[in-house]
């Protein structure tokens, strides 16, 4: 392979592994802030072990999200600064944007709601979930915005042989970004309530004392997913109405992930509409659906990775649609060794956290919601104390 | 509007090395004077308050830095890539250490990520010393320069001595020292001087980089108004998390 083909293997790898974690807390953050909400008006125990469960199944997932998204970010100007000298003067004012407006206040929120537990009056940690989750939906909205920008440079000219912003307004209301960012907005929440169901599932099949907890949160799951999964099929179709002519087109490699989402995405949104939802009193019950229901849980993040190559692939051989090539983007002077060290770097420090943190997920659902370290009291054995 | 996005930057940039600073102190002291998991435990609970609202200084720096100086952005991190990678690989340790080392009861797995918490705080550090002395002689001098290095060495010490003030305000047990507030915000400028002298000596340089002035303007006009937000969630976490608040004790989540 030369340097163009690992830098964007580079890119493909880092960016999945990014947006596998970013998926699912996308769709986690506002269940968790709805339980969190309940919790706050009711005060139960019941209500509040749920929301320190999925909550640290959430934050547990939010570590990965984190740390790939930093290499992400970077990742432009190591290996793309050709994408920086030309349109960097538009391309680079929605990331600039999400990092100050959106994760910076995301990051600062998640802090005070993880280490406020017990500490902060309860209507102001209520309200710091609420601004993580706004946060987080407003950091997708500006990356979806420059991911946009790449496939239809509105809003911008090109002069003396440089991208210029002249209309912000069509920047932001690209016709490649209003159905594309609803559209990953569901299927965050499709996939967050499969995982819901996939791990309610497994605990119901073991049995156990946590039944009624598992049986309520597979209930949540099932109407979260099949409301998630029916917008992101409709937003997915509304899409094709932007879609850059010339796209799917002739033998460009996106057609094979493109047409294995559309099929079984399709399936699963019968599956989820018309079984599951109208059988949501009975399934957690009939121990016999729940092989099949945890079989679904990765489901929805091969769908994910799948609508993202079609929509990255579909770019080929474009970096900015009809105006730059991904080959003339890439850094001069990037040498296949540079990118090859730096490539199973990446590959494996954040391959092994990924796989260490799904061990770390799983393992927390098969212990159950007891001994969470989110929002623990003195209930443990020999703290470390912190004041 | 070159000079409003001039100081952002400056201020963003300096405000790492104020806030992240002691947060990477912290981790590389953990070897010195956390002999024992109990007193590492407790250097981590000091700062684990802090680190998410202060490691995103250096994020928001990255955002700044590809919106405000676009050529710049190549040109620095891919001038000096190497290094970058090797202090992100850093960074991503030693975040990692702090999210997974309670995740597991058992003292090999806690001592193994604390490991890698020092590990990640020094590569950082020593890192940022190089990439200053890089930046000011323009990207032009080999990051294995004398100097560099140098820097590296000095920078690392800073952070450390900001890291162990740090602990003397909040967590004076384990510091085995005791140093005020106003201690504490001394060796914080004194661990944003060395970006802030690079950043003063690249005043000139960095107004003639800027983006043209509709991209600056369009920035300002959707970020400006949250602003207040943005501080009033910094002064939150100080507020919340400074020494002696709350007599409840409760086990940290890092």
């Amino acid at each position: 392979m030369d340097a163009l083909d690992l830098a964007r293997t580079q890119f493909a790898v880092t960016g999945s592994l990014h947006f596998l974690f970013v998926l699912l807390t996308l769709g986690l953050a506002p269940l968790v802030a709805i339980m969190h909400t309940r919790w706050t008006r009711s005060g139960t125990a019941e209500h509040e072990r749920t929301v320190r469960f999925w909550g640290q199944v959430y934050v547990t997932n939010y570590a990965v999200g984190i740390v790939t998204g930093l290499v992400m970010e970077f990742q432009f100007g190591l290996s793309w600064s050709g994408l920086s000298r030309y349109a960097g003067d538009v391309f680079g004012a929605p990331l600039a944007m999400e990092t100050l407006v959106a994760f910076f206040l995301e990051s600062t929120f998640l802090g005070l709601w993880i280490f406020g537990w017990g500490r902060l009056p309860k209507w102001l940690h209520l309200a710091c979930i609420w601004a993580v989750t706004l946060t987080a939906y407003a950091s997708a909205w500006f990356i979806m915005a420059a991911n946009s920008f790449l496939q239809n440079p509105a809003g911008a000219v090109e002069r003396g042989g440089r991208m210029e912003l002249i209309d912000a307004a069509a920047l932001f209301t690209n016709k490649t970004l209003v159905f594309s960012f609803p559209h990953v907005i569901s299927a965050g929440l499709f996939t967050a309530g499969m995982v819901l169901v996939g791990a309610s599932a497994y605990r119901l099949r073991r049995g156990g004392e946590d039944a009624a907890f598992f049986t309520r949160s597979m209930r949540t799951g099932v109407v979260t997913a099949a409301i998630g999964i029916t917008l992101t099929v409709g937003y997915g179709y509304a899409q094709f109405g932007g879609i850059q002519e010339g796209k799917f087109d002739g033998d460009t490699m996106a057609g094979l992930p493109l047409a294995l989402m559309m099929e079984i995405g399709n399936l699963v949104f019968f599956v989820a509409v018309f079984l599951m939802l109208p059988l949501v009193r009975f399934l957690p019950r009939w121990r016999w659906t729940h092989r099949f229901l945890m079989f679904l849980t990765p489901v929805p993040f091969v769908l994910a990775i799948c609508g993202w190559l079609a929509r990255e692939l579909g770019r080929q051989p474009w970096m900015v649609w009809k105006k730059l090539t991904v080959a003339d983007a890439m850094s001069p002077g990037l040498t296949p060794g540079m990118i090859t060290a730096s490539l199973v770097g990446f590959t494996a420090v954040l391959g092994l956290l990924a796989l260490t943190d799904y061990a770390l997920i799983a393992r927390l659902i098969r212990r159950g919601p007891r001994d969470l370290d989110l929002g623990a009291a003195e209930e443990r054995p020999a703290p470390a104390l912190s004041y | 509007m070159e000079l409003i996005w001039y100081a952002v930057f400056t201020l963003l940039l300096s405000g790492y090395f104020a806030l992240e600073g002691f947060d990477l102190g912290v981790g590389l002291l953990m070897p010195v004077i956390g002999r024992t998991q109990e007193t590492r435990d407790r250097m981590v609970a000091a700062m684990a308050p802090f680190v998410l609202a202060n490691e995103v200084w250096l994020v928001a720096v990255a955002g700044t830095l590809f919106g405000v100086y676009p050529h710049l952005e190549g040109e620095a991190l891919f001038g000096l890539y190497p290094l970058v990678v090797a202090m992100l690989l850093s960074w991503v340790v030693r975040d990692a250490g702090l999210w997974f080392r309670r995740r597991i009861d058992g003292p090999g797995w806690r001592r193994f990520w604390d490991v890698m918490i020092t590990a990640g705080s020094l590569g950082l550090s020593f890192g940022w010393g190089v990439a200053l002395y890089a930046a000011a002689t323009g990207f032009g001098s080999s990051l294995l320069h004398p100097m560099g290095l140098l820097l590296g060495v000095v920078v690392t010490l800073l952070l450390a001595w900001h890291g162990w003030t740090f602990l003397g305000w909040r967590a004076p047990e384990a510091a085995g020292i005791t140093r005020t507030g106003r201690a504490l915000a001394l060796s914080g400028l004194a661990a944003a001087l060395p970006a802030l002298s690079v950043l003063g000596g690249a005043l000139p340089y960095l107004l003639a980089q800027s983006a043209p002035a509709s991209t600056l303007g369009v920035m300002g006009v959707m970020v400006l108004p949250f602003a207040p937000v943005m501080v009033l969630a910094q002064v939150w976490v100080w507020r919340f998390f400074r020494p002696g608040r709350s007599a409840v004790r409760t086990p940290s989540f890092f």
